[in-house]
């Protein structure tokens, strides 16, 4: 049975790439009233054969908690989601759909994930074997991995906070930009989602 | 008494920088002044200066893209307004990314970011990636190469995990190409392009090692040649009449002292402030 596996991870200490990043936006590039918390996660999408999401989850579960090229329990937290066949498996001890910064009031925010992928460089095929080789009763057909932003942005609508997110990361000029080379690298938005006011 | 870059050249020190110092040292070599300045100084005081060189290193620890966060501190404001008005830049390996990520390189739309360098594509291997390569010096009149003959190979040392020039607009790459803006490209030791690696060591796109703007006062370079300005830098494994002199000075420490292959860059540099700028 074909299924869905999506895994993130992020570290447990304070993430000082994404403090840069928060860093640069709001005091050099004029994001300050905008850009309300930023996490990021790595993150891998796969398709995967096997006989059930429950089993499937079980397997990979099993492989990235021994394997450090996907996470390391001393720094990472990871969740990680299989459906399929109209079941759903999950693992991990990180509620990605709770995993919010702490940031500002006030005002509509909108969470938006921004899912970053190099282009070329043959990554994800090289995922894909590392799991293949030691997966049990599962086979990983399909991987796409990058880093996902969550970025919380003030905005009027999900409209405006997509367009203020992608003017943040989407390098174009010097000053324009800074998440992202699109040179290189793709992007996509994979989720944005209101939240409450924290 | 003030503080004054008159007659010297500038060595930006970014945080986490870290060949500031013999990339100074390779500037004293051919008979110039250079000084450090930290990122966070006064701007101003750069008016006075001979050239920039943004030099390599980890600025802010290559967080989020190499070179991407320096390319947004103030003071790339006033080296864009230096730049802009003909005044000679170079950026070695990360200060090459910082330049690349300023739009300043290739800079046929100033400001623009029209390359990026990516992460290497190698054989068998991926991440950061040390040895020696050759350059063919080529293209159009550049400051910084401008001692160096037309396909003239030149020996230099690299070390860099993010260096492979790429960009996804092909009207940006024919521009360069009929500018002659590719300067340094990665050959064999006989002058021969080729794209495989090690020849080409990163997979970059026309093989490109060191990329010049249009009017050729800028140029982004990812070997460094600080680290080949004195023939004891040379490694004994170096092919060519290079590795050569290199092995015969081998105990010579007055030999040892003399000129290596890189110092062209900043002898270069010299030629132009005595013709006259």
């Amino acid at each position: 049975m074909k299924t869905e596996a999506k895994l993130w991870v992020r570290l447990k200490v304070i993430d000082l790439v994404a403090q840069t990043a928060w860093m640069t936006l709001t005091e050099k590039m004029g994001f300050a009233g905008d850009l309300c918390g930023m996490l990021r996660y790595s993150h891998w999408a796969m398709e995967v054969e096997g006989e059930s999401a429950g089993a499937v989850c079980e397997a990979i579960d099993r492989e990235i908690r021994m394997d450090s090229t996907f996470t390391n329990q001393n720094k990472h937290y990871y969740s990680l989601a299989v459906s399929g066949g109209g079941d759903e498996a999950s693992s991990g001890d990180l509620r990605i759909d709770r995993d919010f910064p702490r940031g500002e009031s006030g005002g509509r925010i909108f969470a938006c994930d921004l899912f970053v992928s190099e282009q070329g460089g043959g990554k994800d095929e090289g995922y894909a074997s590392r799991l293949n080789a030691r997966l049990d009763g599962a086979k990983v057909t399909g991987m796409k991995s990058g880093e996902v932003w969550r970025i919380l942005v003030r905005a009027e609508d999900a409209e405006e906070a997509a367009r203020k997110v992608e003017e943040m990361a989407v390098t174009r000029t010097r000053k324009h930009g800074l998440l992202l080379n699109p040179h290189y690298q793709a992007f996509e938005f994979i989720g944005t989602a209101e939240i409450d006011g924290q | 008494m003030a503080r004054s870059f008159k007659d010297k050249v500038a060595i930006i020190q970014f945080p986490g920088v870290n060949c500031e110092y013999e990339t100074a040292d390779a500037v004293r070599s051919v008979g110039l002044g250079a000084d450090l300045l930290r990122w966070n100084e006064d701007a101003a005081l750069l008016e006075d200066a001979i050239g920039v060189i943004v030099p390599g290193g980890f600025s802010y620890q290559d967080r989020i893209r190499a070179g991407v966060v320096s390319a947004k501190d103030h003071i790339m404001d006033k080296l864009s307004e230096l730049a802009a008005a003909g005044r000679p830049i170079l950026g070695i390996c990360n200060g090459a990314q910082v330049l690349v990520e300023s739009g300043f390189i290739p800079g046929i739309h100033w400001e623009r970011v029209d390359l990026a360098l990516a992460p290497n594509v190698m054989e068998d291997r991926e991440g950061y990636y040390c040895s020696w390569i050759h350059l063919l010096h080529g293209g159009t009149d550049c400051v910084w190469t401008s001692a160096i003959g037309n396909e003239k190979v030149v020996p230099a040392p690299i070390a860099h995990a993010e260096g492979r020039f790429t960009t996804d607009d092909a009207a940006v790459l024919e521009e360069m190409k009929k500018n002659g803006q590719i300067v340094l490209r990665y050959c064999t030791q006989a002058g021969l392009i080729d794209s495989s690696f090690p020849v080409n060591p990163n997979g970059s796109l026309e093989n490109m090692a060191g990329v010049c703007n249009r009017e050729g006062n800028v140029l982004a370079m990812m070997p460094h040649p600080e680290r080949a300005s004195w023939l004891r830098q040379v490694s004994e494994d170096l092919g060519g009449e290079w590795g050569m002199k290199r092995r015969k000075a081998g105990g010579d420490s007055g030999k040892m002292e003399t000129a290596g292959p890189g110092r062209i860059f900043f002898e270069s540099l010299k030629r132009w402030k005595e013709g006259g700028e």
